[in-house]
C-alpha cells in the first residue's frame, strides 16, 4: 500500500427530491480517500448510502455538490467525451451475477464487450488468446468460452461478471456488495479470488458489504457509514479490536458469534 | 425423558422432470422436542426450505412427497400430518403451528391493514367470537412482539413499515393461534444486521415464554450459533450431521460440516485466504451413486463413490453419515 492517493472525495453532497419541495439527503458531505494498491471498505446498513457514494466516485452519477479527483484531476465537472479516459480506469462487480450478464449472450461475447468498445483487441486471435486468459485468472475452464450464463452456477456467473471488470486492467475495481448473494462455500472461493487478484494485479478495490465478518477478511481500511455520514475510518485491525464510534460497536455487538468466537 | 411434538420420518420430496423423478429431499428424520429450537442449515438448494413446506403441506405443483410427518399431541395422540385432508391440515396449520417466511413484503397482503391481516388467522379459525375481541388480543400480541403503539400500527398498511417492523408482524401472524411450533424460513436473511440480532432475540423470548418449540431454517451458521438449542446439516437432500449446537461447533466430524466452517470469515481470525470447500453443487439429479459429498470431499476413499455411509453416532446425541468418521 503506498501513500499514493488514487480516488479522493471531497465534501460531496447528493440528494434526491421527495416532491412538495422535501428531499432526501442521500450522502451529506462526505470526504475519503482511496489509496493506490489497498481495499477500501464501505460498510453500513441498507439506505445507508454506500451504493450511492460509490456511483458518485464512478461518476455515474453526479453530485450536487463537492469535488471528487482522480489522481489529482478533478473529474466531478467533466463531461462526456472528457470523461471517457477515466471510465475505463474504474470497473464495477455487482451483486446479483445473475441479472448482471445478459442472457443471449454467450460468455465469450461478455467478455469481450469491453475489448470491443475500447478496440484493444483489433486482431482476432489475439481477442481469442485475452479472453482465455481471463477464464484462466478467475478459474473457469476454457470450454466454458462458448457457454450462456444459464449453463453456470451462481459462483460461476459472478467469475464471468469478475473477468469483465479486469478485462481492461482498471485501476479501481468498485465491488457493490459482489459476494452477498452467494452461498457460503462459494463465497469463500469468491473471496479468495478477488484477494489473490487484487495483489497479482495491483489493483485498489473499494469494496462495498453490510457484513462486518467479509469486511475484516478482505479490507485493509474501513469506513462506517449512517445516514449519509461516515462516522468512522480506521484500519481493519484497530477497527474491529478497538471500535470508536460507538454504532460501530452496535453494529459489532448486533453479529451473531459462531461457537465460541471473540466477537465483543 | 423424550418429550417428542414433531417428528419426520423417511421423508422424500421429488420433482417430476420429464419422464423422469428428480428427488430434492432424500429419506430425512427430523425430530424435535417440546420447548426445542431446532435449526436446518444448509446452502440454497439443498432441500431445507422443501422439508420445511412439506410440514406445512405447501409443495409447490410438481413436487411429490412420501414419508411420514408425526404430530405428538401432550395427550400421547399421534396424527400423521400427511394423510390428513386439505380441510384437517389447514386447521393444523395456523393454529398448531405457524410459519414465519423469508421475505416479509411479499407475504403480507399489501392492500390489508396490518392489524386485520393477524385478525384474519382468528376469524378463519373461529377463535374470537365478535371483532372486539380479535382487536384487542391482536393489539396485545403487537404489543409483545414489540411494535411501538399498537393500536395505531394496527392500521398500518404493509409499505408503512420498515423490513424489521414487517418481520414482526410475520412472527405476531404466526404467533397469534398460539401455536406450539414455529417454522421459520430464513426469518432474518433480508434484513440487516442490528435488526437481525432483535429479531433473533424475539424469537428466542417467545420461544421460551410460551415453551414453543422452532423449527429455523437457515444458511447462516451465525443464525444456528445465536438460536439453536440443536442443529441438522443438510446438504443434496440429506441430512449428515446432526449434534447439540455446542458439540457441533466445538467438535464439527462430517468433512462438509467442516468446510463450512472453515469457509466463514470470522472476526479474530485472519488468515491470509480462506480454506474452501472446492468444487461446486453437483446439478439435483446428477449426484454421485455413493455419498452426496465424495466429489468435493477432501479425505473421500473409493467406497465413497459406491456406497453410501449411514448415520452413526460418535458421541450421546452427536450423529454424522461418513465413513470417515466411523473409524475415529
Amino acid at each position: 500500500m503506498s501513500e499514493e492517493i488514487l480516488i479522493s472525495a471531497r465534501n460531496i453532497t447528493k440528494s434526491y427530491s421527495l416532491g412538495r419541495k422535501k428531499r432526501h439527503i442521500a450522502v451529506n458531505d462526505v470526504s475519503l480517500e482511496l489509496y493506490k494498491g489497498e481495499t477500501l471498505a464501505l460498510v453500513g446498513e441498507s439506505g445507508c448510502g454506500k451504493s450511492t457514494l460509490a456511483r458518485l466516485l464512478m461518476r455515474l452519477i453526479k453530485a450536487d455538490s463537492g469535488r471528487i479527483c482522480f489522481e489529482g484531476t478533478d473529474i466531478s465537472a467533466l463531461s462526456g467525451r472528457a470523461l471517457k479516459p477515466y471510465r475505463k480506469r474504474m470497473q464495477m462487480i455487482f451483486q446479483d451475477p445473475a441479472s448482471s450478464l445478459d442472457p443471449r449472450l454467450r460468455i465469450r461475447d461478455i467478455i469481450a464487450e469491453p475489448l470491443r468498445v475500447w478496440r484493444v483487441c483489433p486482431d482476432k486471435t489475439e481477442m481469442e488468446r485475452r479472453i482465455l486468459d481471463l477464464l484462466d485468472m478467475v478459474e473457469l475452464k476454457e470450454s466454458m468460452i462458448d457457454w450462456y450464463p444459464r449453463e453456470l452456477s451462481g459462483g460461476q456467473k459472478q467469475r464471468v461478471g469478475i473477468a469483465r471488470a479486469i478485462a481492461l486492467d482498471p485501476e479501481l475495481i468498485i465491488c457493490d456488495e459482489s459476494v452477498s448473494a452467494l452461498d457460503v462455500s462459494v463465497q469463500a472461493q469468491i473471496l479468495n479470488l478477488l484477494k489473490r487478484l487484487k495483489k497479482e494485479l495491483g489493483l485498489s478495490c473499494l469494496f462495498i458489504s453490510h457484513d462486518l465478518s467479509v469486511v475484516n477478511f478482505i479490507a485493509d481500511r474501513v469506513c462506517v457509514m449512517r445516514g449519509g455520514v461516515i462516522c468512522e475510518t480506521a484500519d481493519t485491525e484497530t477497527l474491529y479490536a478497538h471500535p470508536g464510534h460507538e454504532y460501530t460497536r452496535y453494529l459489532l455487538s448486533s453479529i451473531p458469534a459462531i461457537g465460541d468466537d471473540p466477537v465483543s | 425423558m423424550s418429550d417428542i411434538l414433531l417428528e419426520i420420518k423417511n421423508l422424500t420430496v421429488s420433482v417430476r422432470n420429464g419422464k423422469s423423478d428428480i428427488p430434492i429431499v432424500k429419506g430425512v428424520n427430523i425430530e424435535i422436542q417440546r420447548g426445542e429450537i431446532v435449526g436446518l442449515v444448509g446452502e440454497s438448494g439443498c432441500g431445507k426450505s422443501m422439508t420445511a413446506r412439506s410440514v406445512m403441506g405447501i409443495l409447490p405443483g410438481p413436487a411429490r412427497k412420501s414419508g411420514e410427518i408425526l404430530w405428538h399431541e401432550p395427550d400421547g395422540t399421534v396424527t400423521d400430518l400427511t394423510g390428513l385432508s386439505e380441510k384437517a391440515l389447514r386447521d393444523m396449520c395456523g393454529l398448531r403451528i405457524g410459519m414465519v417466511f423469508q421475505e416479509p413484503m411479499t407475504s403480507l397482503n399489501p392492500m390489508m391493514r396490518i392489524g386485520d391481516q393477524v385478525a384474519e388467522v382468528l376469524r378463519i379459525h373461529k377463535l374470537v367470537r365478535n371483532r372486539e375481541e380479535a382487536r384487542e388480543k391482536v393489539i396485545r400480541l403487537l404489543k409483545e412482539v414489540g411494535i411501538e403503539e399498537p393500536a395505531l400500527r394496527y392500521r398500518s398498511y404493509p409499505h408503512e413499515l420498515s423490513g424489521g417492523m414487517r418481520q414482526r408482524v410475520m412472527i405476531a401472524m404466526a404467533m397469534i393461534g398460539e401455536p406450539g411450533l414455529l417454522i421459520a424460513d430464513e426469518p432474518t436473511t433480508a434484513l440487516d444486521v442490528t435488526i437481525e440480532a432483535q429479531i433473533l432475540r424475539l424469537i428466542r423470548q417467545m420461544c421460551v415464554s410460551r415453551h414453543m418449540s422452532a423449527l429455523v431454517i437457515t444458511h447462516n451458521m451465525g443464525v444456528v450459533s445465536a438460536l439453536c438449542d440443536r442443529v441438522y446439516v443438510m446438504y443434496m437432500g440429506r441430512i449428515m450431521e446432526r449434534a447439540s449446537t455446542g458439540q457441533l461447533f466445538a467438535n464439527p466430524l462430517h468433512p462438509y460440516t467442516r468446510g463450512l466452517l472453515s469457509s466463514l470469515p470470522r472476526i479474530g481470525k485472519n488468515p491470509e485466504y480462506l480454506t474452501t470447500i472446492p468444487g461446486n453443487i453437483p446439478e439435483a439429479g446428477r449426484e454421485p451413486v455413493g455419498c452426496e459429498f465424495c466429489l468435493r470431499c477432501s479425505d473421500d476413499e473409493r467406497r465413497c463413490f459406491f456406497e453410501r455411509p449411514s448415520e452413526i453416532e460418535t458421541d450421546e446425541g452427536h450423529y454424522v453419515s461418513c465413513f470417515m468418521c466411523q473409524r475415529v
